[in-house]
């Protein structure tokens, strides 16, 4: 395989796992709301630790696309 | 950038053919790729947000205050009041001569406000069917999964109620 082309198919790969991370991101947001609602300090808190940690998943991923 | 920087960064054929062509005004996959990260990191906050939110709320545990002289209210008979800040919807039940019971009007499970069923003698939220006691707030049926919060009040000697504040 061309390195062209094995970059394409990384960078496509990447967009993916940031799209399914920013969909989980969404999920979260309505658990938090949820948490919000009925006054559950627990999982609200959960909900943002992992909501944070998806963020800088998303992030890193970036960092391996290329410039 | 000031335009003299501008036009150092512009390669030589630009400046002598300064044509755009539709293709570079797509989006490139990474800018793409970081618009969705950019919204993952502000989802991020929110829920931050929210969680700090919830936190600051439940620590309010409010003070004694006087919500109403017994004497207005029948027994069988429901007060609607707020505490511990005008935020907080609750009701007071009279149960009997001298005994009442205040609970928050914010159903636990989703924060509808839930209201006094005489003939079930049972608080009942109508937006999912929770249904909870009539004397400690706990669940009887639906969704909910935690009693009611309940305020602590006692009949003093000028016969009025007050709240004693909200228990944790």
């Amino acid at each position: 395989m061309r390195v062209a082309e094995r970059g394409r198919r990384t960078s496509s790969a990447v967009l993916v796992y940031v799209l399914v991370l920013v969909s989980l991101q969404v999920f979260l947001v309505t658990v938090a709301a949820e948490a919000f609602l009925a006054d559950e300090e627990h999982i609200a808190w959960a909900t943002a630790g992992v909501s944070v940690v998806l963020a800088a998943a998303a992030a890193l991923f970036l960092r391996a696309l290329r410039p | 950038m000031s335009d003299e920087r501008r036009s150092v960064n512009v390669p030589i054929w630009r400046r002598d053919f300064p044509y755009e062509t539709a293709g570079e005004e797509e989006v490139t996959r990474r800018e793409f790729a970081r618009y969705l990260v950019l919204g993952a990191g502000a989802m991020a906050v929110g829920t931050v947000g929210l969680a700090a939110w919830t936190q600051l709320r439940s620590i309010n545990t409010g003070s004694p205050e006087r919500i109403v002289a017994l004497d207005e209210v029948a027994v069988g008979d429901t007060y609607l009041f707020r505490y511990p800040t005008d935020a907080d919807p609750a009701v007071l039940l009279r149960v009997g001569p001298s005994a009442v019971v205040a609970f928050s009007q914010k159903c636990t499970h989703l924060g509808c406000v839930v209201y006094w069923q005489a003939e079930e003698d049972r608080w009942h939220c109508p937006c999912h069917e929770g249904n909870f006691t009539k004397l400690s707030g706990a669940v009887l049926s639906g969704p909910p999964t935690r009693p009611l919060g309940r305020i602590e009040v006692e009949v003093r000697d000028d016969g009025a109620v007050w709240a004693l504040g909200r228990p944790e």
